[in-house]
């Protein structure tokens, strides 16, 4: 099992400091894809907050930054024709913990190319639990318990009917 | 559409023989015991007597006649009219058919039924024709625990087996209509994708090479509905479940060939194992709601004969396939196992009875919920049958020494019972009994490599001996439980039964003693009434009272594996499933071995400790939108869980939680940040 295991060191081997809270919420999303080393989540880390500076960044919007960067990431990736807020991402998470992408170190998402072998495995693992829908309807049968009943009920047009009843 | 028949010419012939044979056994039987019984007139409790003997007996001689036609069915070895079985050339060619392969579950071992599914998926890959099928675990599990080993184990077989795309998982929030509602479900949503749809439960196994035969005998029969291959008990080692995989194996194939033999195409539907024309059952087995109370009214809950019922209605017909092999399931591991899957069927089928004359249905259909009706019935009226010639032996006994010139007024003729008679008649009652097991024993001596995979011919009579005698002290003790369950459910006390032994585990001493404590008293008192009515009569009930005296030891010693296995190593009640273990069956217990599960004791705390389970789950949840969490128990788990203070989370309260993923993703932040800090 992957036990929740936080790293103590801050994520800030890039040249800038990064606030400690950016630090922890940034760590809690890239362990939600199975990285569990300090120097992956470092890594990672300097990965998301490329290109920005890093001390002015929030948690909320290094998150965010975060999660585009996957995103696109797996976009590339996946090559999969996924609509929907926050889908790609849910199930790409999902495909890269199930396939262990993780194991690869970080350098499998901060570098372009993606071993063959996790891109293969990726795209398998995008959990598909049901295909599409084709909404039909099961109409109930009726049944006539007892047909002799029911002809003298109605002859005396009396009493329920004696007949399964709609749900 | 009405019924009209679409079996063969000879099916009247064969329903002449069986049900008109059964029905002149029960009158020359009741005939004979009302002789018996009229030596000094008949008093009113030996009329009763004579009514619930013509009615044990009755059951009895159809199933004497149901088990000659099945021992002449395998005998001439002969396939049945009716069905097109495909030629070389069609078996060889791609199915064109597609079909789904589902499998409802609630609450079970995920170790276990996933294991099955990924022998019986690895068994249709290996007939070539994977491409027709797709899987679909369709749970209804209710405990959040469960819930999310089955979301892990169903990600884990993907994994293994490449499956994304092709074994899906399915779990319902509402269980309404439990498995029916469950397959209705799936059919509302998916079934049109289908073709046909072959129904497994939680411990089937299949083998390919069947599925993929049954799929091509929906293909060349178009009017078939429903085929249903009989399931063979397999896989447990305790006593109890021993027994029933050898009788199952010995004297099952019997039973099941006779009654495919004269129900042909009006046979019935066991819920399980069976392929079904899903358009078809779509369009006309969506299940009624009964008018009334319960037991009788409400919703249907033995959904099988109904649908089966329905099927035929519609003009489709429903085959017993005996010939396809290949269909397995577990049996319960012990006496009270079986008792309890009793309890949960008897409501069921005695609902049936309402249905018997219901408009439409073809005959054969309304014999179904009658015999189904009589499977727990048989057992009150055996006891009541027992009871009145009790009290009529009292009454007996009363009337003469109220009136000690009564036996002056009758003739000598009268005075002296018939013994020769009455033994003859019990001997051919007991006869029709065992008739099944010695048909069933014939059968497999005349195949020496049956035989020899029973352990030889010598082990194999032996076995069958020691079932008998087993079965034998066993019936009381079901009689009585059955007989409890039937009165409970006709007079609307409710039978309450809380333990459950799901494996091979030993049932201790104390549970036996409390469930069989009434059956030991009850032989007691039976046994002293007897004795003093004559000891003649305790000799004649022995079979009976030793069941009952003996019953908490036998349930005990019949639950236990060690005994179970002690016998499988003298080479008894082997079956040539354990001697030479189909592939399918070896490859379920490899993968259950191999690939086991890591339990999930807190399924809230391992979806936020785990980062694959939380992952995953957020993801199914995700694809598969459920209704909202239920307001009051979220709001609480999410004090529960984002206070300060650790408090456990109820099981209502966990369910909320794992329906809402903002809160899980919440909690495992607050989780990991507290970690850091």
């Amino acid at each position: 099992m992957d036990s929740v295991t936080t790293p103590n060191t801050c994520p800030s081997v890039t040249t800038d400091w990064v606030r400690p809270e950016t630090c922890v919420a940034l760590d809690a999303f890239f362990q939600g894809f199975g990285f569990e080393a300090a120097e992956d989540l470092a890594a990672l880390a300097a990965w998301a907050l490329e290109g920005v500076t890093a001390s002015n960044v929030k948690p909320q919007a290094a998150v965010a930054l975060a999660r585009a960067r996957v995103e696109t990431w797996l976009t590339r990736v996946l090559d999969m024709d996924v609509v929907g807020e926050g889908r790609l991402l849910t199930r790409g998470r999902a495909a890269f913990v199930l396939s262990d992408g993780a194991r690869f170190g970080a350098t499998v998402l901060t570098r372009d190319a993606v071993p063959r072998e996790l891109s293969r495995a990726l795209r398998a693992a995008v959990p598909v639990p049901v295909p599409a829908q084709v909404a039909t309807l099961m109409p109930e049968q009726q049944l006539v318990l007892w047909p002799l009943g029911e002809r003298l009920r109605r002859w005396l047009r009396a009493g329920q009917p004696d007949m399964s009843i709609s749900r | 559409m009405h019924a009209h028949s679409f079996s063969p010419e000879s099916a009247g012939i064969r329903r002449l023989f069986v049900l008109g044979l059964a029905a002149v056994s029960t009158l020359v039987g009741t005939w004979e015991m009302h002789r018996l019984l009229s030596a000094r007139g008949t008093t009113v409790p030996e009329g009763v007597l004579l009514v619930l003997f013509a009615l044990c007996f009755g059951w009895i001689a159809l199933s004497f006649w149901t088990a000659v036609a099945g021992f002449l069915q395998l005998a001439v070895s002969k396939r049945l009219p009716g069905l097109r079985w495909p030629t070389a050339e069609e078996s060889a060619t791609r199915l064109t058919a597609r079909t789904s392969v589902v499998m409802p579950v609630h609450n079970e071992d995920p170790a276990s039924v996933f294991a099955n599914v990924q022998a019986t998926y690895e068994s249709v890959e290996a007939t070539g024709q994977l491409d027709a099928f797709d899987f679909y675990i369709l749970s209804d599990s209710t405990r959040p625990e469960a819930w999310i080993a089955e979301e892990l184990a169903w990600a884990d077989l993907c994994r293994r087996v490449g499956g994304q795309g092709r074994i899906f998982y399915r779990r319902r929030t509402d269980n309404t209509g439990k498995k029916a509602g469950n397959l209705q479900d799936f059919c509302e949503r998916w079934g049109r994708h289908y073709d046909f749809t072959i129904v497994l439960d939680a411990d089937s196994l299949m083998d390919g090479r069947t599925l993929v035969t049954m799929a091509r005998l929906m293909e060349l029969n178009p009017r078939a509905g429903i085929l249903q291959a009989p399931p063979l008990n397999v896989g447990r080692s305790t006593l109890f479940a021993r027994l029933q995989q050898f009788a199952g194996r010995v004297y099952g194939p019997v039973v099941a060939a006779g009654a495919a033999a004269w129900q042909l195409g009006e046979s019935n539907y066991w819920g399980h194992n069976a392929i079904i024309r899903t358009e078809a059952f779509i369009q006309h087995c969506g299940l009624p709601v009964l008018p009334g109370q319960q037991p009788f009214g409400g919703h249907i809950l033995s959904h099988d004969f109904v649908e089966a019922a329905l099927m035929r209605r519609a003009g489709y017909t429903v085959w017993l396939v005996t010939e396809l092999g290949g269909s397995f399931e577990q049996p319960p591991p012990s006496l009270l196992d079986y008792a309890q899957r009793d309890r949960r069927w008897c409501q069921g089928n005695l609902q049936h009875l309402s249905l018997v004359a219901a408009g439409g249905l073809h005959p054969i259909s309304r014999g179904h919920f009658l015999m189904g009706v009589m499977s727990y019935a048989a057992s009150p009226l055996w006891l009541l049958f027992l009871m009145s010639g009790l009290i009529a032996g009292l009454y007996d006994g009363w009337l003469s020494f109220s009136n000690p010139h009564l036996l002056e007024d009758l003739g000598p003729e009268a005075l002296a019972f018939d013994t020769t008679g009455a033994v003859r008649l019990f001997s051919v009652s007991m006869a029709m009994l065992f008739a099944p097991k010695c048909f069933g024993l014939l059968l497999a001596l005349a195949s020496s490599r049956d035989s020899a995979r029973m352990g030889g011919r010598l082990r194999l009579v032996l076995s069958v001996v020691l079932e008998s005698v087993l079965a034998t002290l066993m019936a009381p003790v079901m009689m009585l439980f059955q007989s409890h369950f039937v009165f409970g459910t006709l007079l609307g006390y409710k039978v309450t039964w809380s333990s459950q032994q799901r494996d091979d585990a030993d049932l201790p001493w104390s549970e036996a003693a409390r469930r069989h404590a009434v059956h030991t008293t009850v032989g007691g008192v039976l046994s002293a009434v007897a004795f003093f009515l004559s000891p003649g009569l305790l000799l004649w009930l022995s079979p009976v009272v030793a069941g009952l005296l003996l019953s908490i030891p036998l349930s005990v010693f019949t639950s236990r594996a060690s005994l179970g296995l002690w016998l499988e190593r003298l080479g008894l009640l082997v079956i040539p499933e354990e001697t030479e273990p189909p592939r399918v069956l070896e490859r379920a217990q490899e993968v259950a071995e191999e690939h086991a599960l890591e339990p999930v004791r807190d399924a809230v705390d391992h979806v936020l400790s785990d980062a694959k389970a939380h992952a995953l789950h957020l993801a199914l949840l995700e694809s598969q939108p459920s209704p909202a969490a239920v307001p009051m128990a979220l709001a609480s788990a999410r004090r529960k869980l984002l206070g300060d203070d650790v408090e456990p989370l109820s099981p209502p309260e966990k369910t909320a939680v794992l329906l809402d993923a903002h809160t899980l993703t919440e909690a495992r932040e607050r989780r990991l940040t507290l970690a850091v800090s």
